[in-house]
């Protein structure tokens, strides 16, 4: 156990990060468990104790009598430097005990930029960076999220990944792990491991490349391991093991309210989101559960604020009755339901008109592109009349704060496309002076915001090359120039997170050295501007002989072996070459719920329905 | 959960007595506000809320502690919709809430016929700590300390929004009493507190530090609040008694 001294936790910024000890966390006696985890974040404590899969998870494993998981996040650099300086090992929050006293660490892989706080976070305690070189008595690192789903990057530094939903595949590989667990065989284990579904090992595979670079191929070492890795999901959702009980942090985190998962999966079939496809098929929570649901999650945690949680929540078939009965059963308690964010239609703005009666903050949209032409290529099934008749419906409803979220750098976009983000920004505003003065609510103020476009893998983009950062910065200052309404303020990105994020995004085994590279040097915390240095990363790319742009800026052949095709997610290789050659023409896909589009997850996994719990009388 | 009077004949309030362990010292005063709103909505207990379009838990914490001191004596006023034992509350409260608060007492306030009940925060004058500073040669300290207790101006500059003012704090402080053994200054004292006259505990560490030469200045200062006092019939006595036999 570390002692982590009063001298040393008055010095930081907000110390709470560091003593656990919150409501509902969860204690055991050590010595009664046969496994020993390490839940571990690869962000500040605040953001990640905002992040639901973690409190899941972190349920889920604790509910075995077997096993003591604990939590660790990285610790901000004040108090990396008073541990360093005081040889104090990161610890588990639980015990305090440090992380190389666990059998297995935990990453959950959120963000690409996250990666080096993993590699910082092993250092800290003690625990040997790359899998290969790292030693028997030493944990077993794992990892799972959706950037798990391009492995590659961390294919030295991981020994094994888990693809797909979490619930089922974890508590498959601690039973096996406990016919080995001491006895010095880890190789035996993970090799047994690989056989599980969902469960990847990186040495029991081996790439040869060509001559240009590009993957010649990628085969498994030994007959016996599997040579696809197929997804795991939950198939009957609606039954799914759900925390009655969530940790409640002292401090205020990002996220800070009780949240209700209520589907996983979304049918609107966007063309630049990788979650999108992933989290196929479609599987909602009935009503009936989702409310049972919160009564005992308001209960156990005391908040006053429930938060519905999705992919994108106005699509849940049973929304409006879902929201009237938690206002209703809660109207005496004090308690608010609140919604992440709506889709852009006038039923999703009489929704929100209904949970915010009196507090009308602000509201956000995402139309993602500025042109019609370009909405179509992305696949975001929705007209500028549309848009402009909700900001209407918005303004008359008495907000006057919009913000509107879009994307620069997409596939196939011009000039043209871009400058529409402007144009879309203004007429948005214009709606507004088109309602009279005494229904509107004073100082109106329109948000336009640009992210830059990262290709993921598994997405009908994933073969298309990245807007340079030349051509994006042309992009965002045509968008600024473009901006008529003194109501409209641009917000916008810097191009060179983006660059990297997409070197790592499709990046294959080649990367992970550069990513060591880097945090050797003194990357972490890439993902907050204040520790972000590109020219780190640039030497880094340098020495390791590998050229950034190849990852980043090339466009890919349908033939070429991409570094994650020997993942299975269910939706079909062929259905994301005809969606992309759907968005060369900007011709639409319809939503899925109106008619199945052949993405093939029904056929290939037999085992999960589309739509499973879902109220099927309603579109 | 028993009520004892049914219906809402009146709201009643209740002085509550808790503790902020040293495992959660480090909490500042609105995070465990925060936290003893969700261990009331835990309890369920029949919370009165504000009127108007956000509502606010009927709840005030009676002195704010400040970040790295723990207490254990704390008060908060709550003001419930219906009567009930004070037992129960205590009991309840205790089930939820977590390893570093403890509910210690629950006092009724009695209202006085045509008069309103000051509330927790207005009757306080003083408050009890123990101070543990840092040190190294114990006879220094000791020497210093008996050489500061016969002055009769403890001068300290006071800093504050308004800008920075010298002050004699040594009025403020009521009782005096040190200890120092195994390389710790312990200084248990008693100093006015609330809202006519306030001493910080922080302060008159802070003076000690600066007037002891062997104190490490860079060590952290453990403070504990021990306990609140309000004055009745010239004496001091503590908040829940103050209420209790009113």
């Amino acid at each position: 156990m570390n002692k982590i001294s009063d001298d040393i936790l008055f010095k930081v910024e907000k110390p709470a990060r560091y003593v656990g000890g919150e409501l509902n966390c969860c204690y055991k006696d050590k010595e009664s468990v046969d496994i020993r985890f390490a839940f571990c974040f690869p962000d500040v404590y605040e953001v990640g104790m905002s992040h639901l899969g973690s409190r899941i998870l972190y349920h889920v494993l604790n509910s075995r009598v077997d096993t003591y998981c604990e939590r660790a996040f990285a610790p901000w650099p004040d108090m990396e430097k008073q541990m360093r300086e005081n040889n104090i090992a990161l610890y588990a929050l639980e015990s305090k005990d440090s992380l190389n006293e666990f059998d297995f660490l935990g990453f959950t892989l959120q963000y690409e930029m996250s990666y080096t706080n993993i590699l910082n976070m092993l250092d800290m305690s003690g625990i040997t960076i790359r899998a290969s070189r790292r030693g028997e008595d030493e944990p077993i690192v794992m990892a799972g999220g959706p950037c798990a789903y391009n492995p590659e990057p961390l294919h030295d530094i991981v020994d094994f990944f888990e693809l797909g939903e979490g619930e089922e595949i974890m508590n498959d590989v601690l039973d096996v792990y406990k016919k080995y667990k001491g006895k010095g065989m880890k190789k035996e284990f993970l090799r047994e491991i690989s056989k599980i579904r969902g469960v990847y090992v990186p040495s029991l595979y081996e790439v040869s490349y060509n001559a240009d670079n590009t993957i010649k191929e990628f085969k498994p070492k030994y007959d016996d391991v599997p040579k696809r890795v197929v997804k795991r999901f939950v198939a009957n959702f609606n039954e799914v093991d759900f925390p009655e009980k969530m940790v409640v942090p002292y401090i205020e985190i990002v996220h800070d309210r009780e949240i209700l998962e209520t589907f996983r999966g979304c049918t609107n079939g966007c063309r630049f989101c990788q979650a999108g496809m992933i989290y196929r098929p479609v599987r909602e929570k009935t009503t009936a559960t989702l409310v049972e649901a919160a009564d005992k999650l308001l209960k156990s945690t005391g908040y006053r604020e429930i938060s519905l949680s999705s992919l994108s929540i106005c699509d849940y078939s049973d929304i409006k009755n879902l929201i009237v009965t938690l206002i209703e059963k809660n109207k005496e308690n004090h308690v608010s339901v609140s919604l992440p964010s709506i889709r852009i239609d006038s039923f999703s703005v009489d929704l929100i008109n209904e949970i915010q009666k009196a507090r009308k903050t602000g509201l956000t949209f995402a139309p993602e592109a500025g042109t019609q032409r370009m909405r179509d290529i992305i696949n975001k099934g929705v007209t500028e009349e549309k848009i402009l008749e909700a900001a209407s419906s918005v303004f008359a409803s008495g907000w006057s704060t919009i913000k509107l979220y879009f994307m620069v750098g997409l596939p196939y976009e011009t000039m043209e496309d871009v400058r529409g983000i402007a144009e879309l920004s203004d007429k948005v505003a214009g709606e507004y002076f088109k309602i009279s003065k005494d229904v509107r609510k004073r100082g109106l103020k329109v948000t336009a915001s640009s992210a830059i476009f990262v290709p993921k893998p598994f997405t009908p983009f994933q073969w298309a090359a990245q807007a340079t950062m030349e051509d994006v910065v042309e992009k965002i200052k045509a968008v600024k120039y473009a901006i008529t309404s003194r109501a409209v303020t641009y917000n916008y990105h810097e191009s060179i997170v983006s660059y990297l994020e997409a070197v790592i995004a499709r990046g294959d085994r080649r990367v992970c050295d550069v990513i060591i590279k880097a945090f050797e040097k003194g990357a972490k915390f890439d993902g907050w501007s204040e520790y972000f240095n590109f020219e780190i990363w640039q030497e880094a790319i340098k020495e390791c002989g590998v050229d950034g742009n190849f990852y980043a800026y090339r466009e890919r052949s349908y033939e070429e072996v991409l570094p994650w095709d020997f993942i299975d997610i269910g939706v079909n290789k062929e259905y994301l070459i005809l969606e992309n050659e759907k968005a060369k023409k900007a011709e639409l896909t319809q939503n899925c719920k109106i008619e199945c589009t052949n993405c093939g997850i029904n056929e290939n996994f037999k085992e999960g329905t589309c739509f499973h719990s879902a109220l099927s009388n309603k579109v | 959960m028993k009520i004892l009077k049914k219906g809402r004949v009146s709201i009643v309030r209740y002085l509550i007595k808790y503790s902020k362990d040293s495992e959660i010292k480090f909490i500042a005063h609105l995070d465990l506000m925060r936290t003893l709103q969700k261990i009331i909505k835990r309890s369920e207990l029949p919370i009165e809320y504000s009127k108007g379009f956000n509502p606010h838990m009927a709840v005030s914490i009676a002195q704010p502690l400040s970040v790295g001191v723990h207490s254990k004596g704390e008060y908060m006023d709550i003001v419930l919709s219906c009567e009930l034992e004070e037992k129960y509350i205590i009991d309840i409260m205790n089930e939820n809430s977590p390893r570093g608060i403890k509910i210690l007492d629950a006092v009724k306030v009695i209202p006085v016929e045509g008069k309103k009940k000051s509330q927790a925060m207005a009757i306080i004058d003083a408050a009890k700590y123990t101070i543990k500073l840092k040190c190294t040669k114990e006879e220094e300290v000791k020497e210093t300390l008996q050489e500061i207790s016969s002055t009769s101006e403890w001068n300290i500059i006071k800093k504050s929004k308004s800008g920075e003012k010298m002050i004699n704090i040594k009025p403020l402080v009521y009782k005096f009493e040190y200890k120092v053994d195994s390389s710790i200054l312990a200084i248990s004292t008693l100093v006015a507190c609330g809202s006519r006259d306030n001493l910080s505990a922080h302060l008159l560490a802070d003076y000690m530090k600066k007037n002891i030469q062997s104190i490490n200045k860079e060590a952290f200062v453990d403070i504990q609040r021990e306990e609140m006092y309000a004055t009745k019939d010239g004496k001091l006595v503590t908040l829940s008694e103050f209420l209790k036999n009113q």
